[in-house]
């Protein structure tokens, strides 16, 4: 029988952002996929070598668009370990709750949004409501609700508000609730276990073949192969939290292993209230003068830190002037988004392409750059 | 520390690695020559540097070299081991490390679309990936100038200014 | 008394606007990242669909394209061969400062300046990125606009088709590409 050629196109209710997948299918099965990224792209590597270094504050949430702290984190820890900045230690406990608190809005973000491909629209409704009240939060800490800009080079930029310990407390409290209901909705429903169990598999070799990070190789490996435990940045070595890992990697452990991370993000801001100390400074001064005329001395570095689809890390080389000399991203779902769609697509149904880039956490702005 | 300096001195004996940096805790950079890239790495993936985690390239247009760079990373002790190479900018060809890692293949392909480096061996990476319908120079070179491409390409929003002559008492020319 | 041709057209067109404006489908493209915004406006706490619009799956059956950010230069090529594809009459509602002048990417060489020269747009929402209450307050403005027969930028497509098509290949060079991969 002759194939056909169909596109998981652009524009399409069950596609996560502005990202096209081609297939040829034979019936139902698909015989030949391959990506197209480049919708999105910015030229960003490109714009960030024309902007100062504190200038590219501005510029930087905006790779990744549903999570955006993680960027403005790296692009700190980078700059602070090539100019020797020492970070006061309020401000590695804040930078804790808000990435924490990030953390939380992608996960139930991507929770609630396996109601695209599966049609189960209602769990995207609740999911996207819930984040909303975190999103409120970010607004009466960092004063707004997507791009902070609030984790600068040197600390944060302002301190928390009066009575941020009770805010938070309610909002987490608020969110075990509403969690529950959206658990029952989702993991107990017999629709959604026909369609995700046993289904689209990682197995264990194919996680070191594509270089793919984050939940799907813990729940393949089975090992805590997560870089908050394997090289601790920001004080995590002193909380103590667990890390949810599996040996059997299909559809429903890895929507299960998320609703698991998210309560042990709860857990982490409990601890963080309890242990940081009550005063202090919260930003390191960086330079003496114009900290738009600041130099960064020249070397090379790298840093990383988990983000909820991976390893997420900046390439920073600077050669002592005003302006960066070149940053290369490292977009966390580089490895499933491309690769994975070739190679391991293949011999699946057309229904289960969108459910693979649901799971397995496939961010197209951040493939893009 | 301690394993980070047994695998550094283990690569000074059995290879000519020069330039060894450490700017942060567990990670170190070094550099080497074009020959002995595929050995190191296939010696480094053997030790638990399992993961390829970026394959990326810098222009050092003053000294008329492209820098290739290779970032690995082992799970076990949290070592990122980052590897340069220096290519000539003027012909600039690699050959592939695909049999190594098979996850270099798209990494490969960016870094030939945006520089322009040719990696032998990688018969896919010569297609085109994010731009479409490209015909200038890669666009990540240091000569290639995206004010003026985006100028001459996208017309931008002509404002003009007209003052009004009696408000506050202010007289100007309107333009 | 007889009606002639052109009152009854216009006539028509008064009822055609009166319920155009109280039933207006959305096309689901997200297209930048201003698209974030979109799904809070979309559900229940900023509920879009009391204002009569609601989310649609195809462009044959939708009525409104949301040009939410930015466009790239495959962007751009895809929004424009399904804007023709979608039925009349069909608004075009720009979201950001991106739409405007090119906005936080102006010197970035793969992103465009002006949608105005590409595509006829009826009505620009400020911010960067808008937020669900001014997004709301945008809608309302376009309602009141199509019911008072003001939202004319389809027809104005197909009047100056020579002038939007002459600018889209100056930038583009091509707009249909059939050959992606090269194989």
């Amino acid at each position: 029988m002759r194939e056909v050629k169909l596109f998981l196109g652009p524009q399409h209710p069950g596609m996560h952002g502005n990202y096209s997948v081609h297939m040829y299918v034979d019936g139902d099965i698909i015989k030949k996929a391959r990506p197209m990224p480049g919708m999105l792209h910015r030229g960003f590597e490109k714009l960030m070598e024309r902007r100062t270094w504190m200038g590219n504050l501005a510029l930087i949430p905006r790779i990744c668009v549903p999570e955006p702290d993680t960027n403005e984190m790296v692009y700190a820890m980078g700059i602070e370990a090539l100019a020797d900045i020492e970070v006061p230690e309020r401000a590695h406990w804040i930078r804790m709750i808000i990435l924490e608190l990030a953390r939380i809005t992608s996960h139930i973000m991507s929770f609630g949004g396996i109601g695209g491909p599966t049609g189960l629209y209602t769990a995207t409704y609740l999911g996207i409501a819930l984040r909303d009240e975190i999103l409120d939060v970010f607004e009466r800490i960092t004063g707004a609700r997507v791009y902070h800009m609030y984790i600068v080079p040197g600390g944060v930029r302002k301190d928390l508000p009066e009575n941020a310990e009770e805010d938070i407390e309610r909002l987490m409290k608020i969110i075990e609730e509403r969690l529950e209901e959206l658990k029952e909705l989702i993991l107990e429903n017999p629709m959604i276990h026909a369609r995700i169990k046993d289904n689209i598999m990682l197995p264990a070799e194919v996680v070191w073949e594509l270089g793919v990070t984050g939940i799907g190789m813990r729940t393949a490996v089975n090992k805590v192969n997560d870089l908050r435990k394997v090289k601790p940045y920001a004080r995590y070595d002193q909380v103590e939290f667990d890390v949810p890992v599996a040996s059997y990697s299909d559809g429903f452990t890895r929507v299960k292993t998320k609703y698991l991370e998210i309560h042990q993000s709860i857990r982490i801001i409990r601890q963080v209230f309890k242990k940081m100390p009550k005063e202090g400074s919260v930003r390191a001064q960086i330079s003496t003068g114009n900290a738009l005329k600041w130099k960064v001395p020249a070397g090379q570095v790298y840093t990383a830190v988990e983000s909820t689809r991976g390893e997420y890390g900046y390439f920073i080389v600077s050669d002592g002037k005003k302006m960066p000399y070149r940053i290369a991203v490292r977009g966390a779902s580089f490895p499933q988004g491309l690769l994975g769609i070739e190679k391991y697509l293949v011999g699946h149904r057309i229904d289960d392409a969108s459910l693979w880039m649901d799971t397995m956490g496939v961010c197209s702005p951040e493939i893009d750059r | 520390m301690n394993s980070m300096n047994k695998i550094i001195d283990y690569l000074k004996e059995t290879y000519e690695i020069k330039s060894v940096k450490s700017p942060m805790d567990m990670q170190f950079h070094f550099e080497t020559e074009k020959k002995l890239v595929h050995s190191i790495l296939g010696d480094l993936k053997s030790k638990g540097f399992k993961q390829l985690s970026l394959i990326t390239a810098v222009d050092w247009i003053e000294e008329n070299e492209f820098q290739l760079t290779y970032i690995l990373f082992n799970w076990d002790n949290g070592i990122h081991a980052i590897l340069n190479t220096r290519l000539d900018r003027d012909n600039p060809k690699f050959t592939t490390i695909l049999p190594i890692f098979p996850g270099a293949e798209y990494y490969e392909r960016d870094v030939h679309e945006f520089f322009g480096i040719e990696f032998k061996g990688n018969e896919k990476s010569f297609k085109p990936l994010f731009l479409e319908m490209w015909d200038e120079l890669p666009p990540l070179r240091k000569d290639f100038d995206p004010q003026a491409f985006s100028d001459k390409t996208f017309p931008k929003m002509e404002y003009t200014t007209q003052f009004l002559t009696d408000v506050g008492g202010v007289n100007n020319e309107g333009s | 008394m007889v009606l002639n041709d052109k009152d009854m057209r216009s006539a028509w067109e008064k009822v055609e606007n009166y319920f155009q404006g109280s039933s207006i489908w959305m096309k689901w493209y997200c297209t930048g990242c201003g698209a974030i915004e979109l799904p809070p406006t979309l559900t229940s706490r900023f509920d879009m669909e009391r204002l009569g619009m609601g989310p649609m799956a195809t462009p044959r059956q939708a009525d409104i394209l949301l040009i939410t950010g930015y466009l790239s230069f495959k962007t751009l090529r895809r929004v424009i061969y399904s804007y023709e594809q979608m039925q009349e009459p069909k608004y075009i509602v720009a979201f950001g400062s991106c739409t405007v002048n090119g906005g936080i990417y102006y010197d970035s060489y793969s992103v465009m300046n002006r949608l105005d020269f590409y595509l006829p747009v009826d009505l620009y929402i400020a911010g960067c990125m808008p937020r669900p209450e001014a997004i709301l307050n945008g809608f309302k403005e376009l309602k009141s606009m199509i019911k008072a027969g003001k939202a004319e930028g389809y027809k104005k497509y197909k009047e100056n088709y020579e002038w939007y098509r002459k600018n889209q290949i100056h930038s583009l060079k091509e707009v249909y590409v059939k050959d992606e991969f090269h194989e």
